[in-house]
């Protein structure tokens, strides 16, 4: 918010804002702003920094489970076991981490071009049901053409999930963080509902579906694991984001996030990459969510959903907003939350303190790409400090909402 | 001259040859004895405690070493003005005295006692004060308000209240307006900054740091998008502080105002120092040009002979209400092939918002704006079709500082024939393009993959006119083109804004240097209070007339109106 955060020559980053933390690493700033060949490919903190940055936050761990009576070596060893120790484990971390990276993607996009949606748990959960729709309509149609169109109903779920938030952010400039996250509360209770009411298993005991129709499952990769086809489509799903960094659209997207005015200036219609963003990210996590509900699960819970929306843009974060990064730490969330659960079930280790040393793993991690994470974080930060200053603005006499920079206030934008 | 001899006779010659004599400062310079190294100067005390002193300072970005052993010292009740070129490592020292950044190698001291910041708030908690040409007040908030917010905790004084820290808005009131009455400033202590013009929110800034207790002050390029006008009364405020006892290091390209106000003047050139701390006062202006440029004779104004063509850019009837300022009232203009206009006028006063129209940025509320006859009314997108570049006074919002050069330089055609095939960018030919391209406008480093926020100032600036003069454009709207330029890389600018309307472009310079304007344009349009107050050809651009018309009165050659604003940079020299 503050203008210096915006000074010509960025090193300023210093003081004010909050982003101090990419200066004075022993990479230095510097040399990274030398070696970058494109927008994101920017600073990691030294190796030697990271690591310790890692192996801090397992002592921290470890000082919390050994508080709590537990022997944290064991615990350790049970996180990798169960994250990598057999074929089943490395089973679970891939089925955990593909709807990860899936909703990372979206995520990633939209946060590339400023825009930041935490929507992806109500899409995911719009983007389930549209499966399940699917698999109800195609029930006696070949799996051939049948598992495809599941696939694209999921999407379109997804995406219709997030169509009145993007178009009121792109032309009303209402708040997308406020709107996604309410649509969020509409899925779950829409879900709650359906699987209490309609959609309800006759004789089950829990809210769950019917199972979905086989024409639409997506079968096992490897035997008596949960490995599902399904993480292919993920394999293509990174190919084409990388693509998409590499191509003008991207391009144009990317620079809408970076400078909004000169985009503008260049007739680069904002409004549009603003609802498109939001909606390519929406039909994103409804892929996830068809990945969920035809692949993990077979059919619905009430909780499909888990928190894949919300990790989701901690993976698109920590991977820097890039394939190859967020496909790592996809893997990473995904075999610490398959490692976590594992250490629950066989050392007795109660899931919140589990969810704790998970968090603490992946903060260590995040370390490491501290500078690229704060690079999109400024990003992110913009677009809410935009948003809240338009509001603001509406308290203030003879000033309209949306004067900020970013902002539309007597743009044509054609759309 | 032979200053030496008797500085007193040097000082009155130096005034002379500046064209400016306001008496209050040069009361003011006399009252303090300056004129060459005076008997202040050479006082035991002083000697004993300098204001700042660092030895050996060292700072290097990856491969360039910005800075290289650079000794540097400021004296108490000195204005050391900071010259060269154009990434010469001005504002990396600027930042390292701030604390902003830290040197690699190299001591400093402050005030005689040791001094190693860490960040900035250790420089500003130990007095040191840095306005930069991005001012760091805080948007949406009054000016006091701004005082409150960061204000520095500093060891022994009850600068900062104890806690609980409540904000009291009538004691803050309370401070900037006896400050501003201390200063003679009129800086309204209640208004929000974004409604004040960029004067008056520097004035704030400097308040605001000497309420903060600053005892030091640096200032990298204040005066680059102020009129004249407006930096005398810098000049002023600058001379007051430094009599009154604030040292202030000070960043500039402009020959004049740095022979009207500044003690010594240091150069750098490629991170050494190459002139340190010469007597402004004992060397003649000639001498200090060369020092700061060089070769003086390369700057020379070679004007062509500029062929008028059709009417290439039209606009007719412009209304526009903005938020802040008065906008646009009715302002028509039309430049033809080959013609170059001057927009002058007080900043503020309708030049951004003419700049966005006639770009198709902006949409005005009435009026439609046409390039060859076609209409580009409010529509970015078809105003870049019809051949439309601008260079915006804003450079942030002209570049994207987390981009690299090349995919600066590519932002206007990244989809044509060789940079995309199919969609995807080429990125071995967007690097070969950019190398050239940054060559050809002497951007340096010419680095393709650098981050375009890692230039310097004036780097930045030919950056951008790189990726906008490139192909000629049909039309050039340019507010401040060589804005933070050395006097050769503006030189450089302005023969591209020649070569522009050389071969049919139609040209349009917003300026708040007047000098600027007085060289490019063949006409020149007064815009004051959001309308065209007066129009006329160079050759009857006259300091008496600006005046007169900026400040919005209307010209009568005979009548009194027509005092001379006196300023640095007011075209008295103008043929
Ligand atoms: N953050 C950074 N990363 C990499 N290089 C940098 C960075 N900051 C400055 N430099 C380099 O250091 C050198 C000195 O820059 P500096 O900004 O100090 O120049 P300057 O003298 O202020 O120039 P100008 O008159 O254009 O403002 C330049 O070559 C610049 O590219
Ligand atoms: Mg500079």
């Amino acid at each position: 918010m503050s203008t210096t955060a915006g000074d010509a020559t960025p090193t300023d980053s210093g003081d004010t804002a909050g982003h101090g933390s990419a200066t004075g690493g022993t990479g230095g700033d510097g040399d990274g702003a030398l070696r970058a060949d494109t927008t994101f490919e920017r600073a990691t903190i030294g190796l030697g920094t990271s690591l310790l940055a890692v192996v801090g936050a397992l002592a921290l761990g470890a000082i919390i489970l050994a508080g709590s009576g537990q022997n944290p070596l064991t615990a350790y060893g049970a996180i990798i076991v169960g994250s990598f120790g057999d074929w089943f484990a490395i089973g679970e971390t891939l089925a955990r981490a593909a709807p990860l990276a899936v909703v990372g993607i979206g995520a990633a996009i939209a946060l590339r071009a400023g825009v930041i949606t935490i929507g992806a748990q109500g899409q995911l959960i719009a983007g389930s049901l549209g499966a399940l729709c699917a698999g109800f309509v195609l029930r006696d149609v070949p799996a051939g053409v049948a598992l495809p169109l599941a696939a694209v109903a999921g999407a379109l779920f997804g995406m219709v999930w997030v169509l009145i938030p993007a178009l009121l952010r792109a032309h009303l400039n209402v708040n997308e963080i406020l709107s996604t996250l309410l649509f969020n509360e509409f899925a779950f209770l829409l879900l709650a509902y359906l699987l209490n009411g309609p959609l309800k298993e006759p004789k089950a005991i829990t809210p769950k579906s019917e199972p979905l129709p086989d024409s639409v499952v997506l079968g096992d990769l490897v035997a008596s694991t949960r490995l599902h086809a399904g993480v292919l489509a993920v394999v293509v799903i990174v190919a084409l984001f990388g693509l998409w960094t590499r191509s003008t659209m991207g391009y144009r997207y990317d620079l809408f996030g970076e400078n909004p005015r000169l985009a503008h200036s260049l007739g680069i219609p904002g409004r549009r990459i603003i609802c498109n963003s939001l909606l390519i990210s929406g039909a994103l996590a409804g892929l996830a969510g068809w990945l969920q509900a035809a692949g993990l699960l077979q059919r619905l819970f009430v909780d499909i959903a888990e928190e894949i929306g919300f990790f989701g843009l901690v993976v698109a974060m920590l991977g820097g907003a890039r394939p190859l990064g967020i496909l790592a730490a996809a893997l990473l969330v995904g075999a610490l939350q398959a490692g976590g659960l594992h250490m629950q079930a066989t050392e007795g280790i109660p899931a919140s303190l589990s969810d704790v040393i998970q968090a603490l793993i992946l903060l260590g991690f995040a370390v490491r790409y501290a500078p690229q994470i704060a690079a999109i974080a400024r990003r992110a930060v913009r677009s809410i400090s935009e948003s809240l200053s338009a509001v603001a603005a509406w308290g203030r006499p003879g000033s309209a909402p949306g004067s900020a920079p970013g902002g539309s206030q007597k743009r044509p934008e054609g759309s | 001259m032979s200053s030496d001899a008797n500085p007193g006779i040097a000082n009155e010659a130096r005034a002379g040859d500046a064209g400016v004599g306001s008496g209050s400062i040069s009361q003011a310079r006399a009252a303090h004895g300056i004129g060459g190294p005076g008997p202040d100067h050479d006082n035991d005390g002083y000697a004993a405690a300098l204001a700042f002193e660092g030895l050996g300072v060292s700072r290097a970005f990856g491969a360039t070493q910005a800075l290289d052993r650079v000794d540097f010292d400021l004296r108490p009740g000195e204005i050391h003005a900071l010259v060269g070129e154009n990434g010469a490592g001005k504002s990396t020292l600027a930042k390292i005295v701030a604390g902003t950044l830290r040197a690699d190698s190299g001591t400093l001291r402050l005030f005689g006692e040791a001094y190693s910041p860490r960040r900035r708030s250790d420089g500003s908690a130990a007095g040191v004060a840095h306005v930069r040409q991005q001012l760091s007040l805080v948007r949406g908030l009054t000016v006091a308000q701004n005082i409150e917010l960061g204000r520095p905790r500093r060891p022994g004084t009850t600068a900062r209240r104890p806690w609980p820290r409540v904000f009291n808005a009538s004691e803050a009131r309370a401070e900037v307006e006896r400050l501003a009455a201390e200063l003679d400033l009129s800086v309204p202590a209640d208004r929000i900054v974004d409604d004040l013009p960029l004067a008056v929110r520097q004035q704030a800034e400097i308040l605001i740091s000497l309420a903060w207790g600053a005892r030091l002050l640096i200032l990298d390029e204040p005066s680059s998008a102020l009129g004249p006008l407006e930096t005398e009364a810098l000049i002023t405020l600058c001379l007051r502080l430094r009599d009154e006892g604030t040292p202030i290091i000070y960043i500039s390209h402009r020959l004049p105002e740095l022979a009207e106000l500044a003690d010594r003047l240091t150069v750098l050139r490629q991170g050494r120092v190459v002139t340190a701390g010469t007597d402004v006062a004992a060397a003649d202006l000639r001498r200090i040009a060369e020092l700061m440029v060089g070769d003086i004779s390369l700057l020379e104004v070679r004007r062509p002979d500029l062929e008028l063509g059709e009417v290439r850019l039209e606009a007719d009837g412009l209304l526009l209400a903005a938020e802040h300022g008065p906008g646009l009232r009715d302002v028509s203009l039309s430049v033809r092939a080959g013609e170059i206009v001057g927009v002058v006028g007080v900043a503020g006063n309708g030049q951004e918002e003419l700049a966005g129209v006639l770009t198709g940025q902006l949409r005005p509320d009435a009026g439609v704006v046409r390039i060859d006859g076609t209409e580009v009314t409010g529509s970015p997108g078809a105003a870049i079709g019809a051949g439309v570049a601008l260079l915006p006074e804003d450079r942030t919002a002209g570049l994207a500082a987390d981009f690299t050069l090349a995919e600066n330089l590519i932002a206007r055609r990244v989809a044509d024939a060789p940079f995309a095939r199919l969609g995807v960018r080429l990125r071995a030919a967007v690097r070969r393009h950019a190398r050239a391209l940054a060559e050809r406008f002497d951007v340096r480093p010419p680095e393709p993959a650098l981050r375009a926020g890692s230039l310097s100032g004036g780097n930045q600036q030919k950056l951008m006119a790189a990726r906008e003069m490139e192909r000629d454009p049909a039309v050039l709207v340019a507010a401040g083109p060589t804005k933070g330029l050395d006097p050769h890389a503006g030189r450089a600018i302005r023969d591209r804004c020649f070569e522009t309307a050389g071969r049919g472009g139609a040209v349009v310079i917003i300026s708040a240097d007047l000098d600027e304007v007085a060289e490019l344009a063949q006409r020149v349009v007064v815009l004051s209070g959001g309308r065209v107050t007066d129009r006329f050809g160079v050759e009857e651009m006259t300091s008496a007339r600006l005046g007169a018309v900026m400040a919005g009165l209307a010209w009568d050659p005979s009548g009194e109106a027509g005092r001379s604003p006196a300023g640095s940079g007011a075209p008295g020299a103008t043929p």
